[in-house]
This record gives structure tokens, C-alpha cells and sequence, in this order.
């Protein structure tokens, strides 16, 4: 079987991130197994929980949901890009190095996505047979 | 370690100044640490990564330029860049890092497509 990871680098709202959805849509119906698909640079800024795009545009947020829940592919973020653009599992306010006590949930990023390192990137590298990067 | 035949080639064509450089860098270091054979590539304005002198703490851009000296102790030793590039910029072959291979845009681009897995930056 052929194997594939897909590296998205472009934030929710930009056109190649919707070019990846379809290619990743492409590949599981010619049959290739998605090793995982891992987010670098600004591509993280898929992984936000309170992304809300107007109705009547493309809803890139909703479709990685679908593709992890009816296909199971694996969202991996990198966890240093994530905080360094404002996504924390564990929010605190670094201004006072107070925990947000306010905060509903103590995470920003989507239950959907895995919080992962580099070192992921490295692996699904190695374990695929053909790295795409969006 | 990962089993992998796989080459890896980190392509830079974003200047010293853009935060895609270090964030390059950083990818570029781990695959090191994971014992991937892994090379460098410069081309366009990712060729000005590799010029001496530059001051961008000035800027308040961290430092990454000297962490490219650790490349050596992770086995990154490739270390690549676009002659054309150069020679458009009107850029000396004059470099921080040793080991950088100046090579034509044909066998540059030979070069790069040896390697299975190219990230570009």
C-alpha cells in the first residue's frame, strides 16, 4: 500500500490550505494510506479551538474535524510553534504567570489535533513513502 | 532512530530577517538529532542565511545564525547554495559557515533532487 504525510504550513483561511484538504480527500479515495498529516510554521493556527470562518466561506476548521473522525487521520501539531502563536493546552497569562482562572477550558488548541514535537515530523518522514508540504 | 533510507533536504529561499529561517533551522536540527541524513539548501534571498557579518540582534532578532555552527555536531555537514543566487544579489562568496558548497542552479538543482524529502522554506 502507498503511504503518505501531508505538512501544512499555511494558516486556516488560505487557499493552499484548502488545496491540502482536497489532496488529502484525493489520496484516501485512490486508496493511500495518510500516514498523519503534521502542522509547522503558521499552518498551526489550524489547530485553534475558537476559529470561526463566515458561513459562506470554506470551512477549513470543520473539515480537518471530518477527516479526523470519519478517517481517522492523525493531526499533530508542534507544540513550540503552537504557544509561540498564542495556543497552549495549558493556558496561563504569561504577563502575570497567573493560570487564567476565567478561562472555561484550560486549552485552546481543538480536541481533534495531537500535541506533538518535531520529532513527529521526523517520524512520519521516515515511516511514509512520499512527504507533500503545503 | 527512525529506520529510513530517506534523504532530507531542508530548502531556505526566505532571507535571514523572515521567521521562516529559524523556524527552518529548528526543523533542520531535529532531524539532525534523529540521525536523518539531512542537508541545507540556499537559494534566492535564503542565500543572504549564510553571509558574515550581520548584526540582527540590532533588529531584535535572536541570534539563530550562530546556532548554525552546531550543525557539525549533528552530522549536517551538506551544506548547499545557489551560485546564481549570488551572483544576481552581487553577494561574495564570503560565509559564516564552513563546508558551504557553492554550486551552479543546474547542479544545484541536480543535488536537490537526490534527496527523497524536500521542506521548503
Amino acid at each position: 500500500m502507498q503511504t503518505l504525510s501531508i505538512i501544512v504550513t499555511t494558516p486556516p483561511a488560505s487557499y493552499l490550505t484548502i488545496t491540502a484538504i482536497d489532496y488529502i480527500d484525493q489520496a484516501i479515495e485512490a486508496g493511500i494510506d495518510i500516514v498523519g498529516v503534521f502542522f509547522y510554521q503558521d499552518g498551526v493556527l489550524n489547530a485553534g479551538a475558537n476559529i470561526a470562518i463566515p458561513n459562506d466561506e470554506y470551512q477549513t476548521h470543520k473539515q480537518w474535524q471530518r477527516l479526523k473522525t470519519e478517517h481517522d487521520i492523525s493531526l499533530h501539531v508542534c507544540i513550540t510553534a503552537c504557544e509561540k502563536r498564542g495556543l497552549s493546552d495549558d493556558i496561563t497569562d504569561n504577563n502575570t504567570e497567573q493560570q487564567l482562572t476565567n478561562s472555561p477550558s484550560k486549552s485552546n488548541i481543538s480536541e481533534y489535533f495531537t500535541i506533538s514535537g518535531l520529532g513527529e515530523l521526523v517520524e512520519l518522514s521516515a515511516k511514509s513513502q512520499r512527504v507533500v508540504q503545503f | 532512530m527512525f529506520e529510513s533510507s530517506k534523504k532530507i533536504a531542508i530548502l531556505n529561499s526566505s532571507s535571514t530577517i523572515n521567521e521562516a529561517s529559524k523556524e527552518a533551522l529548528d526543523a533542520a536540527l531535529i532531524f539532525g538529532s534523529y540521525e536523518q541524513p539531512t542537508s541545507l539548501f540556499f537559494q534566492g534571498e535564503g542565500v543572504r542565511q549564510l553571509l558574515k557579518h550581520q548584526d540582527i540582534q540590532s533588529i531584535k532578532v535572536k541570534d539563530y545564525l550562530k546556532t548554525m555552527s552546531a550543525l557539525e555536531f549533528y552530522d549536517i555537514e551538506n551544506i548547499y547554495v545557489c551560485q546564481t543566487s549570488l551572483n544576481e544579489r552581487g553577494l561574495a562568496e564570503d560565509f559564516h559557515l564552513e563546508n558551504v558548497q557553492v554550486l551552479s542552479a543546474v547542479n544545484f538543482s541536480q543535488k536537490l533532487h537526490q534527496h527523497q524529502v524536500i521542506l521548503r522554506f
